[in-house]
């Protein structure tokens, strides 16, 4: 599903070339729960980014789902990921003015879903998450492990492929964050779907099937 | 998704109360203005144009020795209209009237009193489209002693009878006569500059024998011409026409020109002896209040630009959201621009209410009858919520690119400056909101002033006190024995035309030391006692006498250089005494050289000037000067001598003063309307910086919260937050004077007296705009400098 070969990615500071990503290969097949760990600054959220299109990288080259990434314009790469890649934040990210149905729906407006079908699909997802009852409050309204649920469900909404998942649990309690977690498990052993996180805590990595620990840029072997 | 975006603009209204606020308030100004304005310049337009046939006034520059500078007038001679319909194939119909600014009309005990009636040819109604409610328009002017009034008129004359046949007694200078009535017009429509109460038939007063009467300037003559007639061309052959029938020196002194009727309201601001313009108002200054309506609309936009840019960051986690979940930057930028224009429709709503709520203080103030009927006039309708999306998406693009442009990594992660206060295109804009500001503020200052200058100047004369009362003619003598018994009446005087108006230019000879001198020059015919009551000082000679009558001249010493022109060693002196005379019957002596003053309005030159004391009365204006302690009194006073001695001219009088400041009606017009826009352009201004200055101190709470822990007093935080804006008020200043300078100069040029260019004027336009900010500013920044820093670094 995702090839990556050789990737560089840099930042010029003066004449000095600081390297965020060196030489990394990665293969992640469909099905897989990988956990990405390491140290602070390591490069885990760059990597995070590279893979979900967010950020671009300058040397090396990268195949979703055997398309190359590299040649392709901004559109063709933002529908790439609109279909098959679904994000969970840290912080949640939710939009503040929209309700918990509203958020949960916008990436259907943007796949111009029908409002009926619409309407079905996001019911489904709540009732599917147990927040049905939540559909009406404002993200502020909500818990932070609530607000996560709905950042989940807002992901998953669009049936994507791939759900990558930058420290999904850093702003909640612990009961809160391994609900989440077991979610992901399940998410991934009954509905197929490929998970990458990034993650500080060991416990959290244990979930996935595969751990890849980064050091200055590069996977440790 | 349509429904989602404009649930989510209005959610993102309601939480930023304030700078929805401002925005929306700015906007409905700025829309409220340009509706009016709009509204202003379409009725401005629409003048004349129920007229459906090709129209031409005829008009001609005169330039006749001895005038200070040559004059275009409304004016034309009785024998061209025919004239030129049969010299010219170009000419299909050709009509003339004279107006008549005093008649008075009586019908069994009713009688009226008109101001505004013509002596109108038949061809009157072929020309114009003015439609009749009775009578037949062919034949209405046609006879002698016809008379079609008004439906004003008739109503006023006849009440609820039939006004077809009746028979109407006018008591005119001279004479009665019968008239029968042959028409009765529909109301006339108010955007029509010829305006008039009723229409004598033309030759009920002229015979044939005025067709031979050239060189007469008494009536004003519009011509019908064929559709593809060119004007330039046939107005090349009217030197050879007039050559023709006036000898060959008629070209010396007149040159003949067209103007198209819908020419003749807007583009009229130099022609004189033009009674017959209702409302005329020069079409550069509908611009102008057009160009500032655009002026304080762009204020109110680009505080919507502004606010929307700054406040980004408070956006910007949105964006790197739904570009995460897969939303292109068009459709966030469509989606941008979906809020701006949403929020100018609701800015439209509230500018439709405040036009709904000022129309009627406008019409007041402009005298029109503009009608904003936006909910019985769907195309109307159409065009303001066309304009106002059009506004919302002019001022939604910048922010909308702006905006849709962050990208989600950066602004995920948080590593976009927030909100930064050093944006380039920012500051432009509000260095141009307060360019046009400041550069309002300048003009007004001037405006006002020159006004101001022109109502309270010097005219070398005295107005006060002084009341006119028309129509007194024959009964001249009786009128001022009478009045002059009472001793709430300090003097009374008479003359032929009154002051403030454009007086008629006559042709004089001059007997001096060397040969014949024939010139030009405004004239009056005068009471002896004209020159005290006006308290018009002499340089030379005497005034005039009693027993002077019919024989003295005095002239102003404009003609008095004049006549000097070739004896530059010759006194004044030396002219007094020499034979002067208005015509060839008469034996006139040039008694005395009066000091200049302005007997027209300031926006032009004294002329030259020749008084005659007249004899045997006849003056059509009579002056009073009352005890202005006693003024009730003394107007019932005058009253009654009039009632006992004209019964039959209805008595109206007039301040002279009022009469004066009438002349300066369009001048009012443009310093209210261009002082007010100012005012609202300023106030949107600072709606737009006070938003700025109080999303930029919430930025830099925490920054204030330091300095004032290390030390900072309140005024230190207050100039560090204030500064930035003050120079860019600075700088938009610098940008507005030379602008301000160059406007006003071309302004002031249509005065003959006007004021100086001072640049005090623009330091006090500088200062005030900059007092003006710094308030605005410092409401916010005080509040943020006195808070406790403690509380704002807690926050964090």
């Amino acid at each position: 599903m995702i090839e990556l070969k050789n990737i560089f990615k840099w930042v010029n500071q003066g004449s000095n070339k600081t390297f965020l990503l060196r030489d990394i290969n990665l293969t992640i097949n469909e099905g897989e729960f990988v956990s990405i760990m390491g140290p602070s600054g390591s490069g885990k959220s760059t990597l995070l980014n590279v893979i979900g299109m967010l950020d671009e990288f300058d040397e090396g080259e990268y195949f979703f789902l055997e398309k190359n990434i590299k040649g392709m314009k901004e559109k063709q790469r933002s529908q790439l990921y609109k279909e098959h890649i679904g994000f969970v934040f840290q912080a949640y990210h939710l939009i503040d003015e929209l309700t918990v149905f509203e958020n949960i729906e916008t990436p259907l407006l943007y796949q111009d879903m029908k409002s009926s079908e619409r309407k079905a699909v996001v019911a489904d997802a709540l009732d599917k998450f147990n927040i049905v009852g939540k559909k009406d409050l404002f993200p502020t309204q909500l818990s932070g492990g609530q607000q996560q649920l709905v950042g989940i469900a807002r992901a998953l909404i669009g049936k994507p492929k791939l759900l990558l998942a930058d420290e999904p649990t850093g702003n909640l309690n612990s009961k809160q964050g391994e609900e989440i977690m077991e979610l992901f498990r399940k998410l991934n052993k009954e509905e197929g779907v490929t998970i990458i996180q990034v993650t500080h805590s060991e416990k959290n990595a244990e979930y996935g099937s595969r751990i890849i620990n980064l050091l200055d840029g590069r996977i440790e072997k | 998704m349509f429904k989602n975006y404009i649930k989510l603009a209005l959610r993102n209204l309601w939480k930023n109360k304030i700078f929805s606020g401002i925005n929306i308030i700015g906007l409905s100004i700025g829309l409220a203005v340009c509706i009016t304005i709009m509204l202003f310049v379409q009725y401005e337009k629409s003048f004349d144009s129920f007229h459906t046939k090709n129209i031409y006034r005829l008009d001609e520059v005169q330039s006749w020795e001895g005038m200070v500078q040559p004059q275009k007038v409304a004016l034309s001679m009785y024998p061209m209209a025919s004239t030129l319909k049969n010299d010219f194939p170009e000419v299909i119909t050709a009509t003339h009237f004279h107006f008549n600014p005093a008649t008075s009309v009586k019908y069994n005990d009713t009688k009226i009193f008109f101001k505004r009636s013509y002596w109108a040819d038949s061809n009157f109604f072929k020309i114009f489209d003015f439609k009749l409610a009775k009578g037949d328009r062919k034949t209405a002017l046609r006879e002698p002693k016809s008379i079609v009034l008004t439906n004003e008129s008739a109503e006023k004359l006849f009440g609820k009878e039939d006004p077809l046949g009746k028979t109407l007694s006018t008591n005119n200078s001279r004479d009665t006569i019968q008239f029968i009535v042959t028409g009765v017009l529909e109301p006339l429509p108010k955007n029509s500059h010829l305006q008039f109460e009723v229409l004598y038939s033309f030759n009920s007063f002229v015979g044939p024998e005025t067709l031979n009467e050239w060189g007469g300037n008494w009536t004003i003559t519009y011509l019908e011409l064929s559709p593809n007639a060119n004007i330039k061309a046939l107005e090349k052959k009217f030197p050879a026409y007039l050559q023709k029938y006036m000898g060959k020196d008629a070209t010396k002194g007149y040159k003949l020109f067209l103007q198209s009727l819908p020419e003749v309201h807007g583009h009229s601001g130099d022609i004189t002896h033009d009674y017959n313009n209702f409302q005329k108002f020069d079409s550069d200054y509908t611009q102008v209040f057009f160009i500032i309506a655009i002026i304080v609309l762009l204020i109110g936009c680009i505080n919507f630009i502004n606010l929307s840019t700054a406040r980004s960051s408070g956006r910007a986690k949105e964006v790197g959201v739904r570009k995460s979940i897969g939303a292109h930057r068009s459709q966030l930028a469509f989606q941008f621009i979906g809020e701006s224009v949403l929020l100018s429709l609701i800015a439209m709503i509230l500018a439709i209410v405040l036009v709904k709520l000022f129309l009627p203080y406008i019409n007041n103030l402009s005298g029109h009858e503009l009608e904003f009927s936006v909910f019985t006039n769907p195309v109307l309708l159409l065009k303001v919520i066309a304009g106002t999306t059009l506004i919302g998406i002019i001022s939604g693009i910048y922010p909308a690119l702006y905006l849709s442009a962050f990208k989600p990594v950066q602004v995920l992660k948080g590593t976009l400056l927030s909100g930064n206060n050093k944006s380039f295109t920012r500051n432009a804009l509000v260095v141009s909101q307060f360019a046009g500001a400041a550069f309002l503020i300048i003009a007004t200052i001037f405006v006002v002033k020159q006004l101001n200058f022109m109502q309270n100047r010097d005219t070398g004369f005295s107005r006060d006190q002084i009341v006119m009362l028309p129509g007194a003619y024959k009964n001249w003598y009786r009128l001022k024995d009478e009045l002059s018994k009472n001793t709430l009446i300090k003097s009374v005087s008479g003359s032929t035309q009154r002051l403030g108006n454009n007086l008629h230019q006559t042709g004089v000879a001059f007997y001096g030391d060397g040969p014949v001198k024939e010139l030009a020059t405004s004239h009056v015919l005068v009471d002896h006692d004209f020159l005290s009551i006006y308290e018009i000082k002499l340089s030379a000679g005497k005034n005039f006498t009693r027993e002077g009558e019919g024989h003295e001249i005095i002239i102003n010493e404009t003609m008095a250089k004049e006549l000097l022109k070739d004896s530059p060693n010759a006194t004044i002196e030396s002219l007094i005494g020499k034979r002067m005379q208005m015509d060839e019957d008469s034996t006139t002596t040039l008694v005395g050289v009066c000091k200049d003053f302005n007997f027209n309005s300031l926006h032009h030159k004294i002329e030259t000037l020749c008084l005659y004391n007249k004899k045997q009365g006849g003056y059509s204006d009579v002056c009073v000067k009352i005890d202005g302690a006693r003024t009730e009194e003394a107007l019932a006073y005058t009253k009654s001598v009039w009632e006992k001695i004209i019964p039959n001219y209805p008595y109206e009088y007039q301040f002279l003063d009022d009469h004066f400041a009438q002349m300066y009606e369009a001048d009012k017009k443009v310093s209210k309307v261009v002082s007010i826009l100012a005012a609202l352009a300023i106030l949107i201004a600072c709606m737009g910086l006070l938003g700025l200055a109080s999303y930029s101190t919430e930025k830099r709470v925490k920054e204030i919260g330091i300095r004032k822990v290390l030390g900072a007093s309140v005024l230190n935080v207050v100039s560090l937050l204030s500064k930035d804006f003050i120079k860019l008020v600075i700088v938009a200043n610098i940008i507005a004077w030379p602008l301000g300078w160059w406007v006003v100069s071309k302004w002031l040029q249509d005065f003959a007296y006007r004021i100086d260019m001072s640049w005090w004027i623009f330091a006090l336009a500088g200062l005030s705009s900059l007092l003006i900010a710094l308030l605005t500013v410092s409401t916010q920044t005080l509040k943020a400098a006195k808070n406790n820093p403690v509380k704002n670094l807690r926050i964090e």
